[in-house]
């Protein structure tokens, strides 16, 4: 960054936000990207978040229900074993991700409030399901800043609602920047207008500065305007994208086996299985991971297979697995695994099948399902909480999404307690009113 | 609410009651029915229960009668069409869940129903005490109520003035001073025509005849319109269908069109509604009306339609989109819930969903060929207009469709029509008028019992049911428009004061149901919504009155006032953000926009190249396709076209800034900006003032114009260093840069 910039930058971020309140952090009330160190220990440095939007069904993949009794009840279809030195019991579904069991950290007892895709999903992203707040990756940004001043500080690949990925009320430069809107061709998502040559760079530069002088003098003439401090930041944040964004965007040096690895372009789209394009999606997480994005989504659905439920799982199982591994694989070889924090889940789980009936169909089910998290300081090889034996209830361990929200935040050095805006008289938290529990167990 | 369901099939069938039971039937319940629903029943169906199940009660016959969330239960005489009959046979419903009954039972069962369910336990349930619910708010009539008393009795200028101050008054604040006149202009013109004023225009924005201009203008359908279309989610191609299939849909522009002639003629939106819903079935006096009310009907067809391609749902998902749209755009209710349970906050039974899919199941959705391709929707026909001019193919999109032929040939057109023949997407009544059956859980192949046609009772005067020869879409329409709904009037004058205040009295415009935001103005609200209705649902007399009020006219501050006590900064919409560049580079083409790009093509636009093409048409005549919108207009937060979209998300995004800075359309026009500046005045400061009044309508201040002489001169010489051969071709000029930045700089895209 040119120091001009930078002082650029801080003079905004002085002149506007005077209404956030701010604790928990070291220092003023932010409003830029610039690196903040966490206020306590942080055992992760960034997320990765694998959005598995609609439902996946855990009862298939990691939380083993086996026929028990003599009356049929609800459990699992896929088959499954025990995999690698901790014993984790793993799908036959899931081959490659099965490789690193002893990486997973798997939660089979979270529950959620709702089971109406909507308003849990933005309920996963926000802490709200109903009224708009900052999105997760926001709040992450907006308490540690970001490594690489050139990138946004949270990246949304193949989003679906722009609610999901919001500053709302943060400062708009903690927002995600999306790259890739559901229904799209993911093969070919980009960030748009990236480059431009009809200026020199020099000239570019100096013409950043005219535009923002004049989106000062536009917002000095009524004083402090938030909206228009996000319009400064983002313009500046814009321009900056450009000297990176490029290059980490173009697969096209990556070594043919590389891509074999990832599965990047193999698009197989089933039932409710969209082409996500999800092995891209996989390698361009780990590539702007390691180019210091704080937090990176990415999305694969719909997992929502109410009708041929065998066929469309199998589907959405195959498309995700070896890309997931291939992260693992290189995150670990990259020795990024150790402080970068792995999220895998949606926004709720589904009730199992029952052996010998004839039905192919599955529903909605908020009150058990699974997610799993791997690197970033969790305990590795374990699963924690216990389900009933048709998978129906959490028996042992409950983790709400309040709690996952605030484990999350605990591991990056954040206390949710803390982490807060006050906006329009009212304080605003990732954990809202009840606040969340860290969940200690799974702390490695 | 006390809501209870009423019992639609009493008159076609009734239970025997106690009276009329014979000692055998009644012998019958008591040994074999009422133990049997007793033991096996009662834990999951019955007023003791801790949670009943599908909301359905078995212990009272008018609760079998009334039933649960899948439907009555039994259809006295009926086996075959029996729930309850179906549920303990195991055929499709599973009753009991844990273990099948001995058939012996069963039988028993299937011989109390044939013989007509005589049961003597006739006293109803009082459901009220298992589910109290506070009064919805929004289902109570609309008042009239006086505008209140304020203190500072000068300052209203319009009864909705009232409302706003008391309000303020009573919360001890105040509102802000009035806007200045140029503030004023610029406010009301992006507000009703979404153009920015003529710069060197002068007429006094306060007065009346001013407003009254403006709301002359052809513009101001354009603007309007544009906020209609996103609550009929309207595009140009069905969207991804799931298998990745996006069919064109040529014909949808007569409907844009339509919905802009309709505002700018001021159709009273009772009227507007009619003919949206209905307009076949409306009798017309001129062959041009007759065209004009079957293009309303395209309101029902454009919505996003999954692939038919192993999708037993498919019809009731066109369905689905219909009663969605009803429900949320002009009723600002979520019906959609109701397909597959009662709705869990809102009083919407499942059983009435089915009354309304039962409408549009007899009638026939008319969307066109789908690009004649298999997997996707069937071909249908559209309705033939008798005086429209027909619309041939363009020429512009000939040689990329040359150069990318479909990779399936498309099948032979289902329905042929001469070229000549000028066509439009709607629908119209089905061969077979016929109710829709309950489908359990939404799914397509487990149904209750059939459900006649109807509305919802929670809104009153559902009582007129359709005739057997009407699918019911006509007598829909007038129930949705009546004085006594109490949702469509409301949900409607709040969409509009959205539009002009920044957010709304209800800030969940499309949902005004127990899950959504209560009104920050009850009465304001109502006040509006009556006399709505009482000046004959005219909407150009509602935005009169809004933007003539004192509340309207106020200053702009940054933020939203709960209260209404300033205007907010409002970031203008995608399209007034071009449709403002183009004006100021002095491009913008003000001329309707004829037909679209698409038309005569029946086409995949996921097999082709990006097909929009460079226009300085108004940008609500771009090519408007699901999933391939315009990139012109996607950084400022287009809608996907796939929902109903009341409310736009304004958010702002690092993506923005890079179009700004490289979108070849910017760019372009920053470089014909930048000529025309350079044409019209001799010497550096006229041309900055042109350039400056040109976008801002406003003389650049002297720091301004010494910054811009600042820019220009260093830009020469930055430009001037780098030599000519060594930049690609296109590249801009410093004042090129120059224009760019003002066209880039956020007084441009914001209006106070």
């Amino acid at each position: 960054m040119t120091p001009l910039s930078r002082r650029q930058m801080l003079r905004t971020a002085s002149c506007g936000f005077g209404y956030l309140a701010l604790s928990g952090l070291a220092g003023a009330a932010p409003a830029d990207l610039a690196l903040r160190p966490p206020l306590q220990r942080a055992r992760a440095r960034r997320v990765i978040f694998l959005n598995m939007s609609g439902g996946p069904a855990q009862l298939d993949t990691f939380d083993y229900k086996p026929q028990a009794g003599k009356t049929p009840h609800a459990g699992s279809i896929a088959e499954f074993r025990r995999r690698g030195a901790s014993g984790l019991w793993i799908s036959d579904l899931l081959p490659n991700l099965a490789r690193h069991a002893d990486k997973l950290c798997v939660v089979r007892s979270m529950t959620a409030d709702t089971s109406i895709h909507a308003q849990s999903m933005l309920q996963l992203h926000t802490g709200d399901r109903l009224r708009p707040c900052p999105s997760l990756g926001a709040w992450v940004a907006y308490g540690l800043g970001t490594d690489n001043q050139n990138l946004p500080g949270f990246i949304s690949f193949n989003t679906a609602k722009p609610a999901e990925y919001a500053a709302a009320q943060l400062p708009a430069i903690y927002g995600g920047t999306p790259i890739g809107i559901n229904g799209e061709d993911m093969s070919l998502a980009t960030l748009a207008d990236i480059r431009g040559d009809h200026l020199p760079p020099s000239l570019k530069r100096r013409q950043l500065d005219l535009i923002q002088s004049l989106n000062r003098g536009h917002q000095n003439a009524r004083g402090e305007d938030a909206q228009l401090d996000g319009v400064i930041q983002a313009l500046e944040l814009g321009f900056r994208m450009q000297t990176e964004a490029p290059d980490l965007l173009d697969l096209s040096r990556e070594p043919r086996v590389v891509l074999e690895r990832y599965r990047v372009g193999k698009n197989h789209a089933v039932g409710t299985c969209k082409a996500s394009d999800f092995g891209r999606q996989c390698l361009l997480a780990r590539r702007f991971c390691e180019a210091g994005v704080r937090f990176i989504e990415i999305t694969h659905g719909s997992w929502d297979q109410h009708t041929d439920h065998r066929r469309d799982l199998t589907a959405n199982c195959a498309t995700t697995d070896a890309p997931i591994a291939a992260l693992l694989d290189d995150l670990d070889a990259r020795g990024l695994l150790e402080d970068t924090l792995v999220v895998w889940g949606g926004e709720f789980g589904r009730p199992g099948l029952t052996p010998g009936k004839d039905k192919d169909q599955t529903g909605h089910q908020h009150r058990a399902f699974t997610f799993w998290l791997a690197g970033g300081g969790v305990k590795a090889g374990h699963a924690h909480g216990e389900t009933s034996h048709d998978g129906s209830s959490v028996v042992d361990g409950a983790v709400h999404f309040r709690d996952l929200h605030a484990t999350i935040l605990h591991l990056l050095g954040l206390d949710h307690d803390n982490l807060a805006v006050v906006s329009g008289g009212r304080r605003i938290r990732l954990t809202g009113l009840q606040g969340g529990r860290v969940v200690n167990e799974i702390l490695g | 609410m006390r809501f209870v369901p009423v019992p639609l099939l009493l008159a076609a069938a009734l239970p025997l009651a106690a009276a009329d039971m014979t000692p055998v039937q009644r012998a019958f319940f008591e040994a074999k029915i009422r133990p049997a629903l007793v033991k096996y029943c009662y834990e999951c169906h019955s007023q003791t229960a801790d949670k009943v199940g599908g909301n359905l009660l078995l212990d009272a016959a008018p609760e079998m009668l009334a039933g649960g969330d899948s439907g009555p239960a039994l259809v006295p005489g009926e086996p075959d069409a029996s729930l309850i009959v179906q549920a303990v046979r195991y055929d499709g419903l599973e009753m009991p869940p844990k273990k099948r009954l001995p058939p012996t039972v069963v039988n028993d069962f299937i011989e109390w129903v044939k013989m007509g369910a005589p049961d003597p336990r006739s006293e109803p349930v009082n459901r009220a005490e298992r589910a109290p619910q506070e009064p919805l708010w929004s289902l109570q009539p609309v008042a009239d109520p006086p505008p209140p008393a304020v203190r500072a009795a000068a300052w209203p200028r319009d009864p909705l003035d009232h409302f706003l101050l008391a309000a303020l008054e009573q919360a001890g604040q105040a509102p802000v001073e009035d806007a200045d006149p140029a503030a004023l202009r610029r406010r009301l013109n992006f507000d009703l025509l979404g153009l920015p004023p003529p710069p060197d225009e002068e007429g006094d924005p306060r007065d009346p005849a001013y407003i009254d201009r403006l709301l002359a203008s052809p513009h101001f359908g354009e603007k309007w319109g544009r906020h209609w279309l996103d609550v009929a989610r309207y595009a140009e191609s069905n969207g991804n269908d799931g298998l990745s299939r996006n069919a064109s849909f040529p014909h949808a522009w007569r409907y844009r069109d339509y919905v802009i002639a309709a505002f700018n003629d001021d159709l009273p939106y009772d009227r507007f509604l009619l003919e949206q819903l209905a307009g076949d079935l409306l009798p017309a006096e001129t062959p041009a009306q007759r065209d004009r009310q079957l293009v309303a009907t395209g309101l029902l067809a454009l919505g996003a339609k999954p692939a038919k391609a192993m999708n037993d749902n498919f019809e009731m998902d066109v369905i689905a989109d219909q009663i969605g749209l009803v429900g949320s755009g002009l009723l600002g209710l979520s019906v959609g819930c109701a397909r597959c349970h009662d709705h869990k906050t809102d009083p919407i039974p499942t059983r009435e969903y089915y009354a309304l899919a039962g409408i549009f199941r007899s009638t026939e959705t008319l969307w066109g060929a789908a690009a004649r391709q298999a997997l996707t929707a069937p071909q249908t026909a559209l309705h033939r207009l008798q005086t429209a001019a027909p619309a041939p193919p363009r020429l512009e999109l000939e040689p990329v469709l040359l150069a990318n032929p479909p990779r399936r040939p498309p099948a032979a057109p289902a329905f042929p029509q001469p070229p000549e023949a000028a066509l439009a997407m709607g629908v119209r009544e089905a061969k077979k008028i016929e109710d829709c059956k309950l489908h359990i859980g939404g799914e397509a192949k487990r149904f209750g019992a059939s459900v006649p046609r109807g509305f919802l009772s929670a809104l009153g005067g559902h009582e007129a049911a359709p005739g057997p020869t009407q699918s019911g879409r006509l007598e829909l329409a007038r129930w949705l428009t009546r004085p006594e709904n109490p949702l469509t009037a409301r949900v409607f004058v709040n969409r509009v004061w959205l539009h002009l205040f920044g957010q709304g009295l209800v800030a969940t415009p499309d949902d005004f149901g127990v899950a959504g935001a209560r009104p920050s103005h009850p009465e304001l609200l109502d006040h509006l919504a009556t006399r709505f209705m009482r000046e004959g649902w005219s909407v150009k007399r509602l935005i009169r009155a809004l933007v003539l009020s004192r509340g309207y006219q106020l200053a702009a501050r940054p933020g939203e006032h709960p209260l209404f006590g300033h205007q907010p900064r409002r970031r203008l919409e995608a399209e007034a953000i071009r449709d403002a560049m183009l004006a100021a580079a002095g491009e913008l083409d003000r001329q309707p926009g004829v037909g679209s790009l698409i038309q005569g093509r029946d086409v995949l636009i996921n097999e082709l190249p990006p097909l929009h093409r460079p226009s300085r048409q108004r940008s609500l005549y771009l090519l408007l396709l699901r999933n391939a919108m315009p990139p012109e207009l996607t950084p400022f937060n287009l809608p996907d076209a796939t929902a109903v979209t009341g409310s736009r998300d304004r958010a702002t995004l690092a993506t923005q800034a890079l179009y700004l800075l490289n979108n070849p359309f910017v760019v372009g026009l920053s470089q014909r900006f930048g000529a025309r500046v350079q044409a019209a005045a001799p010497g550096t400061d006229a041309r900055v003032r042109f350039a400056y009044r040109s976008t801002f309508g406003r003389t650049p201040t002297d720091g301004e114009m010494q910054q811009a002489r600042d820019f220009l001169r260093e830009a020469d010489l930055m430009l001037a260093s780098t030599a000519q051969d060594e930049g690609p071709a296109g590249r801009s000029d410093a004042w090129a840069a120059f224009c760019q930045a003002l066209l880039s700089a956020s007084e441009l895209r914001y209006v106070d």
